[in-house]
């Protein structure tokens, strides 16, 4: 739900509540009024009664008359005020009038008790009327405030949605400072502000973190090196027995292949930092024969079927580097997870790339296929970044990179 | 041929040293921006070999100077940072190859050599070896002046091998130095063995000596020597 929607939801809530409450306060202060004003029309007129009485002697005429019983003189004095309902078959309901006793003064030895009386507000109708009224600004209220707080959150809020873009927008590996414009709302000038420090502080450690790997896998490859080359001088060195050598054997390779892992990363890394950026205009179906070709005596060795079905020549805008690296893993994948006497189905088309080999089934999720340091063979000497880089070049290029098995077959197909 | 190294860690300094010595050459070294400025100015070098980091410099700036001054040398870049804009700096400033930490020695050898036959003959020369002649620039080879037609593959091991005659070649070095390094090559051990076995095939069929021996199954040495 919007902030707008929320905040009239809320706003019509208690306007509603405050509606009853109005409703309330104006019946009972205008039936006070109505009560104070009935009063007093009745107390001036039995005082205009009791000044005629005086000076005339006489009863004058009165509209609000409606019972003259003479009394005793022994009578008390009244003035009392009483309600009183009287049926109207007019209305045909009950109508409040408001009655006031007094007793005049003493004329021709005779005083009297006059009943005066007035009609009072119909309470039904004051409710009804208070109710309507009190609607109709009620939701002239809501209207008005709808309108205002959309031009106003439309206003107000710019700064806001502009900071919302620009974060949405937002790539870390872009290392572009996120640039927030100041406004004049101090709430969204503390939230740019957060938002500036936050971001700063990511970018930061994000460029640490990955100077650190960088420079441990720079300063890793001189001391390999060294390694490397005194393995390979031991075993130049004539009478070594056999547990001597495969001892030796043993440590070169493992030196060897932490000095590909090595440089497997730093490519990976390298890819992320968007330093291949020689796009050239390549034509795919070219890069996968030039592949292919690479492979052909492989294939021959292992005695490897290879079927290709190229429907179309087209360019792509890429870079040469890591298309060759992507179709080569993929090509590389099928070979070597294949099997002595096995096929690899080639099909490509300017929507995609699939690529079909046989072999054992996969023992490792699915899922888990593309990230790094997944083997389908826990024995082999794979060190399992080869789909890690294509997944990741892929991802660079938008392309879909994804993985079925299917009766034998796995397929790795990538949608352009 | 003379070459410079320029290493600041000792360890490979000498390594490198003693490979391409034994391998014929003639070596200096320099473990510093310093030393290595000052041999540049005194002596010719046909091959500089230059570390990009230098205790006390940028190995980029040897280059910049050997092209100020106009000597005439071919310059191979060896750095541990794997970063494209050194490459593409060091290959534009004049450097003629760039090898990434760590890099199999043979490898280097390899690539000196062709640099040199490159510089120095133009790669107009012959590489003979006994009964095998190579004519880098036309990849041909001839057994007893017979030509015998090689694979690209097979023509690069063979031209491996005889630049680094009587060493140990790895078969990890061999991977790398057909595959590249851009791949996972570990399996590709594997992909050699056709290509050896082809090549032996091919070379003996027409009266050529078996020269591949393999070492401790870790690699193959490339001997005429029992």
């Amino acid at each position: 739900m919007k902030l707008l929607s929320k905040t009239i939801k809320y706003q019509l809530v208690f306007f509603a509540l405050f509606s009853f409450v109005a409703i309330a306060i104006l019946y009972f202060s205008i039936q006070y009024m109505v009560y104070d004003d009935v009063d007093k029309k009745l107390a001036y007129e039995s005082e205009r009664i009791n000044f005629h009485i005086l000076n005339t002697e006489e009863i004058p005429p009165s509209n609000y008359i409606i019972r003259v019983s003479p009394v005793s003189d022994t009578f008390p004095l009244l003035k009392n005020f009483t309600d009183t309902l009287i049926y109207e078959v007019y209305d045909d309901e009950l109508i409040p009038y408001r009655d006031l006793d007094f007793t005049t003064p003493i004329s021709r030895q005779k005083r009297y008790q006059i009943t005066l009386r007035n009609i009072l507000l119909d309470s039904d109708d004051l409710i009804v009327g208070l109710f309507f009224t009190i609607s109709i600004i009620f939701i002239l209220m809501i209207a008005g405030l709808f309108f205002v707080n959309q031009i106003i959150s439309k206003r107000l809020w710019l700064a806001f949605f502009d900071t919302l873009a620009k974060i949405r927008r937002y790539k870390l590996e872009d290392r572009k400072a996120i640039n927030l414009e100041a406004s004049g709302i101090d709430e969204f000038n503390t939230l740019n502000e957060v938002i500036f420090a936050f971001t700063h502080q990511i970018e930061k450690d994000y460029i640490h973190l990955k100077e650190f790997n960088e420079n441990v896998t720079h300063e890793m490859q001189t001391p390999l090196a060294v390694i490397s080359n005194k393995m390979e001088q031991l075993m130049e060195s004539p009478n070594l027995t056999e547990r001597e050598i495969n001892l030796v054997k043993a440590a070169y390779r493992e030196c060897n292949k932490l000095s590909k892992m090595e440089k497997a990363l730093s490519f990976m890394s390298k890819i992320e930092n968007l330093e291949f950026r020689q796009m050239t205009r390549v034509n795919i179906r070219n890069i996968i024969e030039n592949i292919l070709d690479s492979f052909d005596e492989i294939l021959n060795f292992k005695e490897i079927e290879l079927k290709t079905t190229f429907h179309t020549e087209f360019y792509r805008e890429l870079d040469p580097i890591l298309v060759n690296v992507l179709f080569t893993n993929l090509v590389k994948n099928a070979v070597q997870h294949n099997k002595q006497g096995g096929f690899i189905n080639i099909i490509l088309d300017e929507q995609k790339f699939e690529i079909e080999n046989s072999g054992e089934i996969l023992h490792t999720n699915p899922e888990e296929l593309f990230e790094r340091f997944q083997k389908a063979d826990k024995k082999s000497q794979s060190m399992g970044l080869g789909l890690a880089i294509a997944q990741k070049i892929s991802r660079l290029y938008g392309f879909q990179l994804s993985y079925q098995y299917h009766e034998g077959k796995h397929k790795f197909s990538i949608l352009f | 041929m003379k070459i410079l190294i320029v290493e600041d860690n000792r360890e490979l300094l000498n390594d490198i040293k003693q490979y391409l010595e034994k391998s014929g050459n003639i070596c200096e070294i320099a473990s510093d921006f310093k030393t290595a400025d000052e041999k540049i100015g005194i002596f010719p070098y046909d091959i500089l070999i230059i570390d990009l980091n230098l205790p006390d410099g940028n190995g980029l700036d040897i280059i910049r100077e050997v092209k100020k001054e106009n000597i005439d040398t071919g310059i191979i870049i060896i750095s541990a940072r794997n970063a494209l804009d050194d490459k593409i700096k060091g290959l534009d400033l004049g450097a003629d190859d760039y090898m990434t930490k760590p890099f199999f020695l043979p490898e280097l050898n390899s690539r000196i050599n062709a640099l040199y036959r490159r510089k120095a003959y133009d790669g107009k020369i012959e590489i003979i070896f006994n009964e095998i002649k190579l004519l880098p620039e036309k990849h041909e080879v001839q057994i007893n002046e017979q030509s015998i037609a090689l694979t690209k593959k097979e023509y690069a091991i063979l031209l491996y091998f005889i630049s680094n005659k009587y060493r140990l070649v790895t078969k990890e070095a061999i991977a790398e130095h057909i595959w590249g390094d851009h791949v996972e090559v570990l399996d590709s051990f594997d992909f050699i063995y056709p290509h050896l076995a082809n090549l032996r095939r091919k070379i003996t069929s027409v009266g050529g000596k078996n020269y591949i021996k393999s070492i401790y199954s870790v690699g193959y040495k490339f001997t005429d020597e029992e």
